[in-house]
């Protein structure tokens, strides 16, 4: 037999009428938050577990600082360790984030029009960054240096740079950690603080200008589609245009034309 | 039933019926023993000396990212005089980025303490990484005012949960 829902109107604990906007049953002298009370005393493991995933994602990425000569191995060492840490943590929340595996309400027209946005932000950006580079470290930055010495050094470099953060990544924080923060914070919180750790862990300060609003934006739209697959798409055609740009950069795609 | 002024409760002092066996306001037992009664009242001062030490320590560590603010600034008049010519932009930029985040951290915590902290906290811990990456020795320089942060931002964040749990079992906003 099926059980009848509780109305909003009655006693969880001794199933009295409580007239709305009561705190306490005059009843049985349960509060009428209780559930929320059980919420808060989850809060701070809650935090306690958000805290160990950024200890491990800082130790993965102060390790790939450490090492001095960086090979194809190391690099792919270090993105399989992150990847699993973030399947790990996914994961072991599964019950809560399994929801954000779903698509739904998918549209097409959507999807294709936040590409060609994230295409055109993304050469904005990878413009402005370059020039920031040499005007402030007096250097340029070519992601395809540590790949062009292999045979298939431009497929490692999407994989590597455009699908592999873009899932991990993605899994990492816009799906483990913005659900775990929910529970502890509101949603404007929990994308914010999802935005500052996920900015603070490219170790680059100055790409706050651009990263941060990035950043912000993958969390607004998890929360505002309720899935991890748009911004899944943003994020590896961002880094993809980003890896095309480093292959053939703009001053000669202008030349062609 | 009407309430009258006779009928207050002893522990919220808002009025109750006659019928009820707890106050509808604070879940004093209205009915109860006057030991429950008195342990109901002990229990509640209790909670609500705890919510001001709680917040004394939110306000502590809320304090301590314009502390932040003010060392990091400090520091970048020390550091723009005396590092390399062609360095000097640079440090200078990132060094008034950092000022303006933990300055937009301590404004923010007014309102939105825990997100403030949490993000305080972690740019705090991997800036220290970070130097400590660049150059060991630093590890040691103002070694017991970087602890004193890390633990005064870290008892700050528990104390936002703690008293946003007392105010939730208090049944106050």
């Amino acid at each position: 037999m099926e059980e009848q829902p509780i109305p909003e109107n009655l006693c969880d604990n001794c199933q009295s009428e409580v007239p709305l906007g009561n705190k306490f049953c005059s009843t049985c002298g349960r509060a009428q938050n209780y559930k929320d009370i059980v919420i808060q005393h989850k809060r701070w493991p809650n935090i306690q577990q958000v805290g160990l995933f950024f200890v491990v994602e800082i130790c993965c990425c102060v390790a790939s600082l450490l090492i001095k000569d960086h090979s194809l191995t190391t690099l792919f060492c270090l993105d399989v360790i992150m990847g699993c840490s973030a399947l790990l943590f996914f994961f072991y929340n599964w019950p809560e984030n399994k929801a954000i595996l779903k698509w739904p309400g998918f549209s097409i027209a959507k999807l294709l029009g936040l590409i060609v946005l994230t295409i055109l932000a993304s050469v904005t950006v990878t413009f402005l960054v370059d020039h920031l580079n040499v005007l402030l470290f007096k250097k340029e930055v070519r992601h395809y240096t540590l790949f062009e010495f292999h045979r298939y050094g431009t497929y490692l470099m999407f994989l590597s740079i455009a699908l592999y953060p873009a899932i991990f990544e993605e899994l990492a924080y816009r799906g483990y950690l913005i659900q775990k923060l929910l529970s502890v914070v509101d949603e404007k919180e929990a994308v914010y603080i999802s935005s500052v750790l996920f900015f603070i862990i490219h170790f680059s300060l100055i790409s706050i200008f651009w990263l941060l609003p990035f950043a912000l934006f993958l969390g607004w739209l998890r929360i505002k589609t309720k899935t991890l697959w748009y911004g899944v798409f943003v994020h590896f055609f961002f880094n993809a245009t980003a890896c095309f740009l480093d292959l053939y950069p703009l001053e000669e795609l202008f030349k062609l034309f | 039933m009407e309430s009258s002024n006779d009928s207050l409760c002893n522990s919220c002092y808002k009025p109750f019926t006659l019928t009820d066996t707890f106050c509808n306001n604070c879940g004093f037992p209205l009915q109860g023993t006057k030991e429950e009664k008195d342990s109901h009242i002990a229990n509640r001062t209790i909670k609500e000396v705890d919510l001001i030490e709680l917040q004394r320590s939110v306000d502590s560590a809320c304090n301590s990212l314009y502390w932040i603010a003010g060392f990091i600034g400090l520091s970048t008049i020390f550091i723009f005089f005396t590092a390399a010519a062609e360095d000097q932009f640079a440090l200078l930029i990132m060094n008034v980025i950092l000022v303006g985040a933990f300055l937009g951290f301590g404004v923010l915590s007014r309102s939105k303490p825990t997100t403030a902290m949490i993000s305080g906290l972690s740019l705090y811990v991997i800036i220290q990484i970070l130097n400590l990456i660049a150059d060991p020795a630093t590890i040691f320089k103002g070694i017991i005012f970087k602890v004193g942060i890390i633990i005064y931002l870290i008892k700050g964040i528990k104390s936002v949960m703690e008293a946003d749990k007392i105010k939730k079992e208090l049944n106050i906003e």
